[in-house]
């Protein structure tokens, strides 16, 4: 009986129009066992009430009491829509110095490459040192930045950067932006050197100034390789944690709380992994609408510059 | 007092016997030793004896982990919930143990007496989870007050606090007196009073031992959430007083541990409650503008007359899972044992061991170190004293992380006291509801 369904596999394998299905079984099966196996795992947690101490409390299913208690949690609601605002924010300041230092550097004849590593220097950090690095340096006793400011005379105040709910989700966009804006830089300097010279030569023959060359030419031209940037910088900060974690911990009194320091808690320092879960499961519409939204613009400017949609 | 800290020496010799025995020649030999230790600089001194003890056993070491406790804390749940836990002996603290379940063994079962009766035995009993010893205390941790030295030494700081506040300018006794004083001194943005830690677990920590010295509870005999008295309310003040006095810097709601250090340090600060293992680092010269210039109290008192005495002990526990538990306490013995503590009591940590204290205190009087003398003795008399853990529940990180947020958000004035503590007071509930407690 065996052998008979072997060979019957057998033959079913080597039919023309199996062999594609074949080829690609093994990546199926690492994308089942790698992504979706751990992904389907983790959505049942969230319809527990799993805790990472009680390992038994994984087979209790109590339906959708995690996600009832996200819905009526106001303070999850608070986070997920800060952490929208701190993206929007963060997203288009990296996009804008990233160009703009993509810009200065495609203008260097000299010492380019030096520049371009050292550009990237931010990002070789782990976050964690970042974070310490920026919460010493915004400290509002002993930091660099009171007491520079303090010393040229422009404040008398200890300025207390990481207790303003403004003040600090400001600190800690600062020291997001300048570990990853590089990330921009590199790629729309990638963009600008794919750049061919004829539209902008053609462009300035027919009397365009520069705002107009870059306007209408280099811009839409580069925009594919923002779009790109911004899809996985969105998914990065969507997951900002550790440098908030080290600089305010989410706080003071919950004004710096973003979604993943509160997951990351629930998570871990409760022990409530399946109502992290439920959270995350939660959090994620966020990054499918942003990631959803920036390919649509990046088809819609290929189509633009008329390449392949 | 001393006679809970200075055991006897023959305890001390026997103690000794006993460690040496446990590591007779070749007893492990080509076992391999699986480990999760704390890192950070002021833990690795200890692990360079580890190979030592791989000589005497002939057992081999291996150090699967080497994080901060936060993170040791996270890896070690993951290896609950995914039933990994394959190796032996992993870093240990009396405010994390009780989360763990039955994962560690009872060391009772494992370690003799003579062994035991070395260590200073209220730091065991803040190891003891439910019956169970399931920690060996290391190092302790206990918070005293730190003040400048000079300010107090001041002719005019004298008649000037008599002045205003009508009694004698002293290093303070109480907590009331702090606030006084700390005010008093307060010229900011350039000088403070004082400072507190003022996130996570170590401001709920503050409070904490604040409420006790008030006089008040966390918790009833039924677990039911207490912390919203009158007692609490007046501990919670005291920081939002201080606060709004700028008598302490306007960061410290995002302080930890080593913000008020490296503040203290910095010479800005006039008093700081902190622990034993800044001590050298504050007299030093190198890092701190604050040496020779540093004088030392036992905690103050609140007005409930008791000190406040938040304490913890870091420690090493030995797993049920492990396939060589004799081993393993046998390294734990070596790490927690006299000659081990001696090492990490010269950098000012404060030991388990009684006999500990009393010889690393003859050291630093031999080579002529008063300030570590001082450091030693008045920490001795609040380990002693007035120590205290906080409640020994696998729940107390669950409480603490519903209750910062609300001491914060009286802090910055967004809530009213008595609000923050109703509300945190609400939140607490439904921990212990969802724990069974009620």
């Amino acid at each position: 009986m065996k052998a008979k369904m072997d060979r019957r596999l057998g033959r079913w394998a080597l039919r023309p129009q199996s062999i594609p299905f074949v080829l690609l079984l093994p990546a199926i099966l690492v994308i089942v066992f790698v992504v979706l196996f751990p992904l389907i795992f983790s959505l049942y947690t969230s319809f527990t009430p799993y805790r990472l101490t009680r390992p038994e409390s994984l087979w209790t299913f109590i339906g959708l009491r995690n996600y009832r208690r996200i819905f009526t949690d106001l303070d999850f609601w608070i986070a997920f829509g800060r952490t929208i605002l701190f993206l929007a924010v963060v997203i288009n300041l990296e996009f804008l110095f990233g160009l703009l230092i993509a810009l200065l550097i495609n203008r260097i004849t000299w010492g380019q490459r030096v520049l371009r590593t050292v550009m990237m220097f931010p990002m070789m950090f782990s976050p964690i040192l970042v974070g310490f690095q920026f919460k010493f340096i915004f400290n509002d006793n002993i930091g660099v930045l009171n007491n520079a400011l303090q010393s040229l005379g422009l404040t008398d105040q200890a300025i207390a950067w990481l207790v303003d709910g403004w003040l600090a989700m400001g600190s800690i966009a600062f020291a997001e932006i300048w570990m990853s804006t590089s990330v921009f830089a590199i790629l729309l300097l990638a963009g600008l050197f794919a750049m061919p010279r004829e539209p902008i030569e053609a462009a300035r023959v027919d009397g365009c100034n520069n705002w107009q060359v870059f306007r209408h030419i280099t811009l839409p031209f580069i925009m594919p390789f923002a779009f790109i940037a911004m899809t996985i910088r969105s998914l990065d900060v969507a997951r900002a944690y550790d440098i908030v974690d080290v600089m305010t911990g989410g706080g003071p009194a919950g004004r710096t709380e973003l979604l993943w320091t509160l997951i990351a808690r629930t998570g871990y320092d409760n022990a409530r992994m399946g109502q992290a879960n439920a959270m995350a499961y939660v959090s994620i519409i966020l990054s499918i609408a942003f990631t959803y939204y920036f390919f649509t613009r990046l088809v819609a400017a290929r189509r633009y510059m008329g390449g392949a949609a | 007092m001393l006679k809970t800290v200075i055991p006897s020496v023959a305890v001390l010799l026997t103690s000794t016997a006993i460690a040496t025995s446990a590591m007779a020649a070749g007893e492990y030999e080509g076992y391999t030793l699986r480990v999760k230790l704390i890192g950070g600089a002021q833990y690795e001194p200890l692990y360079t004896l580890i190979p030592q003890w791989e000589e005497e056993t002939g057992a081999t070491v291996e150090i699967l982990s080497r994080k901060n406790h936060f993170e040791l804390d996270r890896e070690i749940k993951q290896d609950i919930a995914s039933g990994t836990i394959n190796w032996c002996v992993g870093s240990n603290h009396t405010s994390f143990a009780p989360q763990y379940g039955n994962i560690y063994v009872d060391l009772r079962e494992h370690l003799t007496e003579d062994v035991l009766g070395g260590f200073v035995q209220l730091t065991l009993e803040h190891s003891t989870v439910n019956g169970r010893l399931v920690q060996l205390p290391r190092h302790s941790d206990v918070s005293n007050l730190y003040f400048q030295q000079s300010l107090y030494d001041d002719a005019d700081n004298q008649a000037a606090f008599k002045a205003e506040y009508g009694y004698d300018l002293a290093p303070p006794d109480t907590w009331a007196q702090v606030k006084d004083q700390a005010i008093f001194f307060a010229d900011p943005p350039n000088f403070f009073g004082t400072q507190y830690v003022g996130k996570d677990e170590a401001i709920t920590g503050r409070f904490y031992e604040m409420l006790i010295a008030e006089g008040g509870a966390l918790f009833d005999e039924s677990w039911n959430p207490t912390f919203n008295s009158e007692a609490g309310a007046r501990a919670l003040q005291w920081f939002v007083d201080l606060y709004e006095a700028n008598a302490v810097p306007a960061g410290v709601p995002n302080y930890l541990w080593d913000d008020t250090g490296l503040g203290f340090a910095s010479g800005t600060v006039a008093m700081n409650l902190d622990w034993a293992g800044w001590a050298s680092f504050f007299n030093d010269p190198e890092n701190s503008k604050v040496a020779g210039n540093i004088g030392l109290v036992r905690a103050p008192m609140g007005s409930g007359g008791k000190r406040t005495g938040w304490s913890g002990s870091h420690s090493f526990s030995v797993t049920e899972s492990c396939d060589n538990k004799e081993a393993a306490a046998s390294f734990v013995a070596f790490l927690t044992s006299h000659d081990s503590q001696m090492v990490e009591a010269r950098t000012g940590l404060l030991p388990t061991r009684s006999q500990v204290w009393t010889d690393a205190k003859a050291e630093f009087q031999a080579n002529g170190n008063d300030f570590l003398v001082l450091v030693f003795d008045t920490y001795a008399a609040s380990m002693a004293e007035d120590a205290f853990t906080p409640p020994l529940i696998p729940e107390w990180i669950e409480v603490s992380n519903v209750l910062w947020p609300n001491l914060q958000a009286a802090v910055v004035g967004e809530k009213s006291v008595q609000q923050a503590l109703d509300d945190a007071a609400k939140d607490a509930r439904e921990v212990m509801e969802d724990a069974g407690y009620l």
